[in-house]
Parts: C-alpha cells; sequence; structure tokens
C-alpha cells in the first residue's frame, strides 16, 4: 500500500516534470517537423497544435519568425480533411496570425472552407478565422458571400460571420457598413426558425454519407447577441438610429413585445439605453419605461442589468429608484453567489448618492456581513456604514475587525475608504476609527492599501483636530518600520508642517532623526526637511539647538540630496531674513507654466548660451496649487465600484495647459521658427463675431521676442459650401509701432474641417516697447458651392466678405499675465525701483468699489492679493494687484485705493512698482486709457 | 461482361497499387495555374478564375494515383513564399503564359531562383508552356533557350506547349506527373 503511493507520488511529480518539458517553446518549434510529414497523423498534429495554443494563452511569446513558421507548417495541414483537426489548425492560426507574417497567404484556402459546399463543420471555423487574416482591401471581394452567410440558417455560421464581421468593421467600415439590413434580419430571426428548416437546409446535411461531423443546433439565440453588437458597431455615431433601434427592439412599454430572446442581448440593449440616456436627456423618460418593463423580465441577468442602469442613471429621483431597489433586494436573499454580489456591490454605489433609499434593504444586507464570501460580506458592510446610523458605526468595526485579514488588497481599500467617510460623517467617533486604522496599518499589505489608511489617517489629521497627536503619533510608529519610501516621504513632509504646532514638538524628532539614520536617500533627505522646519517654526532655543546639532551631523551623510538639504537649512538657521523666502513661503511656481517654458528652453538650441530665467514664470499660491493637483478621491466618490472612471468628463485645460497646446501649434508652422520661444498667449478667446452667424471667429494672441502672431480660429458653419483662401485682412494704423509681415490663409474649409487657423504675423518695430492697438478685421474668403451628389466644389465661386469685431492688443492679457507674490514685503522691496503713482476719476458708469475692482482685475489682467478683490468697506477700500510683465520685463505690483462717495463715483489712486519704468507707463495707460 | 471486368480489375488494382504524387505548382499570375488544376481536376475550364490569395490545396485521383496539389499564388508579394510550399514535393510544375513573351524575362529570373535553393535539389521540374491554342504563342524550343533551361544540370527537366482550354497535350502532362508517383 505505501510502496504503491510513494509510486504515485512519484509519477505525479515525474508528470508535471514532464508537462514542463512538453510545454517548452523550443521543444514544440521543434517538434513542428511533424506538419511535414507524410502521410499526416491527425492525432499528433492536433496534439501539438494544442500545445502551441496554451504556450500561448498562458503567456509565452512567440517572435516573429518562430511564429511564421508555426504558421506556415500549420497550413500545410490543410491537405488533411479530419474535422477535428482542422478544427485546431484554425484556432491555432487565429492565435499565430498576430504574430506571423505574410498571414493573407491563407485568404484563397479559408475562402475554400467557408464556402456552401465545404462540410459544415468548417464553415463557421474558416469565417471566425478569415477576419484575423483577411487584409482590408480585400474585404470587398467577401461582400456578397458575406451578405449571405450572416442570415444563414446555420446559427454557427450567422454568428460567426457577424462576428467576424465586427472584427473587420474597424478596417473596412464602408464595406461592412453595407451589411447592415443582413445583421437586422439576423436579429430578428424568429427562434426555432432553425429547426423547422434544417431538414431542407441542403448545405447543412449536403456532405450527406461522408459527413459524420454534425453540429449541434444551439437554441441559445446567440445570434441575436452578435447582431445586436454588430448593428451598434455600425451605428453608434447616429444617436437618433441608436435609439430607433432601441425602440424597435425593446418592445413596447411592458418589454412583452420585444423579438429579443437572448438575455445577453437584451443586456447589452439595455446598456446602450443607458448610453443614449446619458448622452440625450430628452429620451430619459421614454429610456425608463422600458428599463422598468425590463426589471420584470424573466431572466435575472436582464433584471439586473435594468436596475443596475437605473441606479446608476444621472439625476434618479428616489421615487424611480423605489423598484429597482426592490428587485436589488430580492437578490440579497438569493442563494446563488453571484445575484448576491452583484446587488450588494450596486446598492454599495448607490449608498454614496441615496443613503436613505439604501436602507430600505438594511436588514438583508446585516444578515449578509457573515457571508461566507468574503467580497459580498466586505460590500455589505461597506454599504451598513454609509447607510446606518452613529450607534452601529461600533458593531460594524469591530465586525470589519474580524475579517480585516481574510479579504483581498482591493477589499481592504474599499473598506478603508469607506471608514474615511466615515470619520468626517460622524467624527465623534473618531477614536474608534483611529484605532482601527492604526490596527490594519500594522497589518500585512501592498502599496495601495497602505497608501489609502494613510491618506484616510492624513484627512483626520486635517478635518478633526481633536485627534491630531494620536493620529501624528500613530504615524511616527508606522514609518519605523515602513517598507514603501513614497509614503514615508508623505508623512515626514506632514510631520514637518504639523509636528511643530503640537503640544511637545520634541517626541517627534527621535522619530524622524531615526529615519535619518537608518532609511535610504530619499527618506533620509525628507526627515532633514521635516527636522529643519521644526528648529525653524518653534520659538523654543533648547529644541533649535538641538535640532541644528542633528542637522550638523547629517553634513556627513554619503547622499548629495540629503547634504545639501542640511547645509541649506544650517544657512537659513543662521540668517533669519532667508526663514521667510524658504521655509514660509507660500506661493510657487506654477509647475505647468515651468514645464512648458522649459520644454520650450530645451527645444531651442540657440537658447542654452543663457541660463534659464526663472523670474519669467507666473507664481501661484499653495492654495492654488493644491487645488490644481487635487486628489480626485475626495470624499464623495469614496467606496464607489469604479465602473464610471472611464465616462467621466476630463477637467478643463487650465490656462498653463492650453498655453503649452498653442506653443505646439505654432512650433508646427515653419514660418514662425525663427521668431523663437512665445513668450506669451493670451488666455481668453475674444470672440469676433455673433454665436449664431454662419462665420464664427475666434482670435487668440500670440506674443514672440519681436513678433506678434494673431491666430484666427475660422468656423465654417454652412455644410454646402466650401470657404477657399480663407484670410482675415486687418487694417493698421501708421503709429501703432506694428509691421504686417504675411498672412497664412486656410486653403479650403467646409462645415466638417472647421474650425480652420488663419495667422496674421506683426513685427514689433521697436521690441521693447509695449505697442498696443486696435485693429478693425475683416474676413475675406471665396466661398463656393459643394455638388450635393459628388461632394466636389463647383468651378466658379465668388469672393466675399464679413465684418468682424475689432481684435485689441493691449497690456492685461497680452502683456501682464497673473503672478502670485506676498504683496507685503515686494511692495517695500521695489520701493525703490521705477514707480509711477497717478489718480483718476473713474467716473459715474462704476457705480460701487465692488465694479471698480472687477474692471481694473479685467483690464490689467493681474492677480489680486490676500482677498483684496472683494471690498469689505463701501467707502474706502485698497486693492493689492501682482504681475509678471512678459519678454523678461519683470514683476509688476499695482496698489490701487480707491474712495467712493454717492454722485462723484470712484476716485482711484493708482500706484505702480516695476522693474522698468515702461512697464510702469503701460499700466497707467491701460487704466487710464 | 468483359467490360465488367475490366472496370471490377481497374477498381480493385487501384486498391493495391494506389499510388500518389505530392506537387506544386507555381508561375507567374495570370498564367493559368489554378485553371491546370480546375481542368485536371474536374475537367471544367472557365474564362474569368478568381486570382489566388496565398495557396489552394487541391487532391484529385487520376486512375490509381492521388495527386496531392499546392496551388499557390503567382503575384509577386506571393513569389517569396513558392519555397515552402515546393519543400518535399515530388515535382515542381512551373506554367508560362507562351503568348506573353515580354514576361519571359521576369518568369526565369523567378525560376532560377526558386530552383537555386538547395533544400530543392534534385526535385523533378515540369515547365508548361500554357495558351498555345492562342495565336502568336512562341514554341517549345524557343521557350527553352528564353528560360536558359538548358542550364539546369541538376534534376530531370521536362518541357511541353500545352493549353488549358483546348485541353492539348494534357494526356502527356498527365503522363508526366503520374511517372512521378509512387
Amino acid at each position: 500500500m505505501s510502496l504503491a503511493m510513494a509510486f504515485y507520488k512519484k509519477e505525479d511529480e515525474s508528470a508535471s516534470g514532464l508537462s514542463s518539458y512538453y510545454n517548452n517553446k523550443t521543444t514544440i518549434i521543434q517538434e513542428a517537423r511533424v506538419f511535414n510529414e507524410s502521410p499526416i497523423s491527425p492525432r499528433k498534429c492536433r496534439a501539438l497544435l494544442t500545445r502551441i495554443v496554451y504556450l500561448l494563452y498562458v503567456g509565452e511569446n512567440f517572435n516573429t519568425q518562430e511564429a511564421t513558421t508555426l504558421f506556415f507548417g500549420a497550413t500545410k495541414l490543410f491537405q488533411h480533411k479530419d474535422a477535428a483537426l482542422r478544427q485546431a489548425v484554425y484556432l491555432a492560426i487565429k492565435e499565430l496570425a498576430t504574430t506571423a507574417e505574410n498571414v493573407m497567404m491563407l485568404t484563397s484556402s479559408i475562402q475554400k472552407d467557408m464556402q456552401p459546399n465545404a462540410e459544415v463543420i468548417y464553415r463557421p471555423n474558416a469565417i471566425r478565422a478569415l477576419c484575423h487574416i483577411i487584409d482590408p482591401s480585400m474585404a470587398q471581394g467577401v461582400e456578397r458571400f458575406f451578405k449571405a452567410a450572416i442570415v444563414d440558417r446555420n446559427p454557427s455560421i450567422s454568428s460567426a460571420s457577424l462576428i467576424s464581421a465586427y472584427h473587420m468593421f474597424p478596417q473596412a467600415k464602408d464595406v461592412v457598413k453595407r451589411w447592415v439590413n443582413e445583421a437586422q434580419e439576423a436579429v430578428n430571426i424568429k427562434t426555432g426558425g432553425y429547426f423547422g428548416s434544417s431538414v431542407t437546409g441542403g448545405g447543412f446535411f449536403g456532405g450527406g454519407s461522408q459527413s459524420n461531423a454534425q453540429t449541434v443546433p444551439s437554441s441559445s439565440n446567440i445570434t441575436q447577441y452578435h447582431a445586436l453588437g454588430l448593428l451598434y458597431l455600425i451605428r453608434q455615431q447616429d444617436r437618433m438610429a441608436v435609439t430607433k433601434m432601441i425602440q424597435q427592439l425593446g418592445g413596447g412599454k411592458s418589454g412583452s413585445g420585444t423579438t429579443l430572446k437572448n438575455a445577453m442581448a437584451l443586456c447589452m440593449l439595455i446598456r446602450y439605453a443607458a448610453k443614449v440616456m446619458e448622452e440625450d436627456p430628452n429620451v430619459q423618460r421614454q429610456m425608463v419605461e422600458l428599463l422598468e418593463g425590463w426589471l420584470r423580465h424573466k431572466s435575472d441577468m436582464v433584471n439586473f442589468e435594468a436596475a443596475r442602469v437605473l441606479c446608476e442613471m444621472k439625476n434618479v429621483t428616489p421615487a424611480q429608484l423605489t423598484k429597482s431597489i426592490a428587485v436589488l433586494q430580492l437578490f440579497l436573499s438569493s442563494p446563488k453567489p453571484v445575484l448576491k454580489f452583484a446587488a450588494t456591490r450596486t446598492l454599495a454605489a448607490l449608498a454614496v448618492t441615496h443613503p436613505s433609499n439604501v436602507a430600505a434593504c438594511n436588514v438583508d444586507l446585516e444578515s449578509l456581513i457573515t457571508d461566507q464570501n468574503r467580497s459580498v460580506a466586505t460590500y455589505a458592510i461597506t454599504t451598513l456604514l454609509k447607510t446606518g446610523n452613529e450607534a452601529s458605526v461600533d458593531r460594524l468595526i469591530k465586525q470589519i475587525t474580524g475579517f480585516m485579514s481574510e479579504i483581498s488588497d482591493e477589499f481592504k481599500v474599499i473598506i478603508v475608504d469607506a471608514i474615511r467617510s466615515l470619520c468626517l460623517k460622524f467624527p465623534a467617533k473618531h477614536a474608534a476609527m483611529l484605532t482601527f486604522l492604526s490596527g490594519v496599518l500594522r497589518d500585512e499589505g501592498g502599496y495601495d492599501f497602505k497608501r489609502a489608511v494613510v491618506e484616510a489617517i492624513f484627512d483626520m489629521i486635517k478635518f478633526i483636530s481633536e485627534c491630531k497627536e494620536q493620529a501624528l503619533s500613530h504615524l511616527c510608529e508606522f514609518i519605523e518600520d515602513c517598507e514603501f519610501t513614497k509614503l514615508s516621504v508623505r508623512i515626514l513632509h506632514l510631520l514637518g508642517i504639523e509636528g511643530p504646532k503640537a503640544s511637545q514638538p520634541a517626541k517627534f524628532i527621535r522619530f524622524i532623526y531615526n529615519r535619518v539614520v537608518l532609511e535610504n536617500a530619499p527618506v533620509r533627505a525628507a526627515a532633514v526637511s521635516s527636522l529643519a522646519k521644526f528648529g525653524l517654526n518653534s520659538n523654543d532655543e533648547a529644541l533649535n539647538q538641538s535640532v541644528g546639532v542633528l542637522l550638523n551631523r547629517c553634513l556627513d551623510d554619503v547622499d548629495d540630496e540629503v547634504r545639501d538639504r542640511a547645509a541649506m537649512y544650517l544657512k537659513v538657521f543662521k540668517k533669519q531674513t532667508l526663514v521667510e523666502p524658504y521655509v514660509k513661503e507660500d506661493s510657487v511656481l506654477s509647475l505647468a507654466a515651468l514645464e512648458s517654458k522649459l520644454v520650450a528652453y530645451v527645444k531651442d538650441p540657440a537658447a542654452s548660451a543663457q541660463a534659464f530665467d526663472v523670474s519669467g514664470i507666473p507664481k501661484i499660491s499653495r492654495a492654488q496649487a493644491a487645488a490644481e493637483a487635487a486628489r480626485p478621491s475626495s470624499l464623495d466618490t469614496i467606496g464607489v465600484p469604479s465602473t464610471q472612471t472611464g465616462s467621466s468628463a476630463a477637467p478643463p485645460p487650465t490656462a498653463a495647459e492650453t498655453q503649452s497646446a498653442y506653443a505646439e501649434q505654432l512650433a508646427a508652422v515653419p514660418s514662425f521658427e525663427p521668431y523663437g520661444a512665445v513668450l506669451n498667449s493670451s488666455t481668453r478667446l475674444a470672440e469676433l463675431s455673433e454665436s449664431e452667424t454662419e462665420y464664427q471667429v475666434t482670435c487668440v494672441k500670440h506674443i514672440f521676442k519681436e513678433h506678434v502672431v494673431f491666430q484666427f480660429n475660422v468656423s465654417n458653419t454652412i455644410p454646402d459650401t466650401v470657404l477657399e483662401q480663407v484670410t482675415v485682412a486687418m487694417a493698421t494704423s501708421e503709429d501703432s509701432g506694428l509691421t504686417q509681415d504675411f498672412i497664412l490663409p486656410i486653403p479650403s474649409l467646409t462645415a466638417t474641417s472647421s474650425p480652420g487657423i488663419t495667422y496674421v504675423s506683426f513685427t514689433r518695430d521697436v521690441p521693447t516697447d509695449y505697442a498696443t492697438a486696435s485693429f478693425p478685421c475683416t474676413l475675406q474668403f471665396v466661398s463656393k458651392e459643394l455638388d450635393p451628389t459628388t461632394g466636389e466644389p463647383e468651378e466658379e465661386g465668388y469672393e466675399d466678405e464679413y465684418q468682424l469685431e475689432e481684435v485689441e492688443l493691449s497690456a492685461g492679457g497680452d502683456y501682464i499675465v497673473p503672478s502670485y507674490a506676498s504683496f507685503g514685503s515686494e511692495w517695500d522691496r521695489m520701493k525703490g525701483g521705477p514707480s509711477v503713482t497717478e489718480t483718476f476719476g473713474l467716473g459715474a458708469a462704476v457705480d460701487s468699489l465692488k465694479a471698480a475692482c472687477d474692471s481694473i482685475i479685467e483690464v490689467l489682467n493681474m492677480e489680486p492679493l490676500g482677498g483684496t478683490e472683494s471690498p469689505t468697506s463701501s467707502s474706502v477700500h485698497t486693492l493689492q494687484l501682482s504681475g509678471l510683465v512678459t519678454g523678461g520685463g519683470g514683476k509688476v505690483l499695482v496698489r490701487c485705493r480707491m474712495t467712493f462717495s454717492q454722485g462723484v463715483g470712484v476716485t482711484l489712486e493708482l500706484g505702480v512698482r516695476a522693474e522698468h519704468q515702461d512697464v510702469c507707463q503701460l499700466v497707467v495707460n491701460a487704466v487710464g486709457g | 461482361m468483359s467490360g465488367f471486368f475490366t472496370s471490377f480489375f481497374q477498381w480493385l488494382s487501384g486498391i493495391f497499387f494506389l499510388k500518389s504524387a505530392e506537387i506544386a505548382i507555381v508561375g507567374l499570375q495570370a498564367s493559368g495555374k489554378t485553371s491546370f488544376v480546375n481542368v485536371i481536376g474536374s475537367g471544367q475550364w472557365s474564362e474569368d478564375v478568381v486570382p489566388t490569395v496565398g495557396f489552394i490545396f487541391r487532391k484529385v485521383r487520376k486512375g490509381n494515383v492521388t495527386l496531392k496539389i499546392w496551388d499557390v499564388a503567382g503575384q509577386p508579394k506571393f513569389r517569396s513564399m513558392w519555397e515552402r510550399y515546393c519543400h518535399g514535393v515530388d515535382a515542381i510544375v512551373f506554367i508560362v503564359d507562351s503568348a506573353d513573351p515580354e514576361k519571359f524575362n521576369t518568369a526565369r529570373f523567378e525560376l532560377h531562383q526558386l530552383l537555386s535553393q538547395s533544400a530543392l535539389g534534385g526535385v523533378p521540374l515540369l515547365v508548361l508552356g500554357n495558351k498555345n491554342d492562342l495565336d502568336g504563342h512562341v514554341p517549345v524550343k524557343e521557350l527553352i533557350r528564353d528560360l536558359q533551361l538548358d542550364k539546369i544540370t541538376d534534376r530531370p527537366v521536362s518541357c511541353y506547349s500545352c493549353s488549358m482550354k483546348s485541353q492539348h497535350n494534357l494526356d502527356i502532362v498527365l503522363q508526366w506527373l503520374s511517372g512521378r508517383s509512387h
């Protein structure tokens, strides 16, 4: 007995050893000789093909040459008729087709197998393989065949051709689009139609005596699913057509009239309905009616899909939710784990926005907490955390702690995120939650999980001041044994900011200095910065001294960065005036602007003769920077399964991003190459036409060192005309200081190619002057009608022009950009430089201090500082502005002291301090002019 | 009665003396390769044959000989693939459009290129000057000269003039092919 067991064991081992030997790429390529043997052994070849497919499946890579050898080896097997072998050949060539070369070699052979007189088992396999090897240009050639195959009575052939068409669509759009009627017919195919007609289906039993390989007709109606997929693919650009399709196939209000028998097809239809609804709110009502009908469908899958779409709908009302929640509630008590999982997952997402509606399921969810499927239990608990009240929190947390070690990292993250939002909802419970979080922080886990916990604790520190010290000491303990450099650095940074404000800053120092001794270079550097902040931010002399001692030790570090930081901070210690700009400075460079300028600097070889000038980069305050880099995982999205991330719109581009986009556009125009880097592009699009007119024009101004380029974006909204030689004529006056160089016209502009861009370039006669002017503009073009049948423009056109609004080149927006500064200190520092002070009366049109502030900010396009853009008093106000002048003009500060009295209006005393006298004049002229 | 016996005997000898040959058919495009397969396979000739993409495999039985035929496409992009399908065959059939002498240069180049592959050494070659029903076709002698068939010394070479349309000379071609069976 024991012998037998030992034998078995041995055989097991050798089997696993053998399998790795058999399934080894080199062996297989060697053995591919069997493909060339004569006569062919179907059994051997099938076994080898299986192993090839297996290897591809487990992720083995064949290089082009290997794949090609195997591919052509496999094509030799077409000489054998064995049906099972042929299927295996098709499987293998489909997999190899992506890497092998010259795969279209097989086209004719496959087409022979697709013919109606071929054996029935060959046909679907051949059709499916065709789309992997066909050249797009040959799609036309198979059109007649496909049209017949899509409506074939045999569902496997019909499905195969639909799928093949689906895959060919991206390469051969125009051809596949013509098969839409056949696809429509395939969707509407009657159930059982195949059974009834199979006797007469000559192609099917045609082989008769010899063909013993018969396909088993499927009764699942899966063809409808495939046909629907193809129909949608063809029509997806046309929302009206999709809506019509959904209504046709949806089968009326109750959903009972639908011709779709296949549940998966119905699920797809529901998803399309969801998409249509999201894009066009007008159809929402009809779609909701359809969806509610499907809630009563006999298939669980369809019920769930409809319920989920209703729950995820935009602006869903509580009343609309009742029915779908009832369906989901039913699923909660189902014996099938899949249904339970699906329902809890959907409810967990819904609980974020509609906790009170989900609360109806609380009883059922409670019973799922102990479900043996941990994923279900996790979602149940996170849902309850969101719907529950304060009293149940402790109990739920205890429950979670019980199985935290049994679930995967992803679910741990979900739970931590739920706790994070809970902290802010019930701040009174922070003690229990902090204990929980610090507990799980000690558990095993990957980076994502640890980061979620750390961020949750960060949030608690930020929003719940009572737990600050407690949380900081938990973090201190965590970094004692933290394997993730990124997290250690973030925690050290936070300690540097929050630690000095604590009651006993000294106790954190030990933890931080330990990092200097024990950790890798990035962490040591972060620890040095953190230490220094303790010294610089406290008034405790003893602490300052000990920090100094510790920093001195860091001067011997092996890493440059650590030594540099230590040296810099020691210097700051000695010279207190440096503290302000280096440690307490609350503005940072605008990173996006810095990046685009640096890219321009690196690309321009001539620029490298001079050092990069950082003073030309606008600054923003830390609050703005934080808002720009805001983590998307803000509190409202927590715990939502990330199904919708793809559909959410991208945030609008920031000013700096638009600037760098313009810079790229300009760099693509060779005529502007000698101009050098663009100094500034106006951020606002100036509208030069009414928004409803035939021709819409907007203008952007680009300032170069010695040139100004006006970019006109022209849109032609008339569908059947083409505009040729489109230009904008700008009338210049003698004394503007600008000379027109050239115009780059748009050669041809149709409604589909709109908007097009035409440029007008000027030279700045005296580059150091800030030339300001306004230009009357006219759009000029040759208009030609398009022939509706051919789409070709007519021979003869007529010249036409179109009056536009004036374009202004002014101080604000073109020469001055907003930049953050600490006004008080900067204003004093620039006392000795050029300055101008003038007094204006703003007249009766400006009827309040607020209006005056708004118009000055708009005219000058400068950054208001310290909240001075909204006056607190109604009679006296001081507005502080800061900006940067493009082209090395340096900083400019403006102080506007204003008084307001009824009848007189606003009186303004404008004080300007800048680095150049002409900048001061520019600002005064802009306000006065 | 004797007719019955004869056919019965043929059937019997077909079972006992069944032989087979594997042949590869190559040549420039539109020289009549697929037509050749169609004619010997089903006896049908047709004016319009779709250009072959890649290759087509056909099995044809003539008497007691089974011919396995690789009909390979002749367009330039497929010519590098000829060699793959000539591997291990019993004979290579090279078809030339004998009514189109302008293409002889290309045909000669491609043929000698193929035969220079060391793996194909010794494989018998049959060159067919097709379309001899057309006026102005080149006779066999000139074909041999233009294709420099006399310079091929390492294998048996035959050259016939024939026509798929009129089925002229097809019997001797089939005889030659049967001679390669084993």
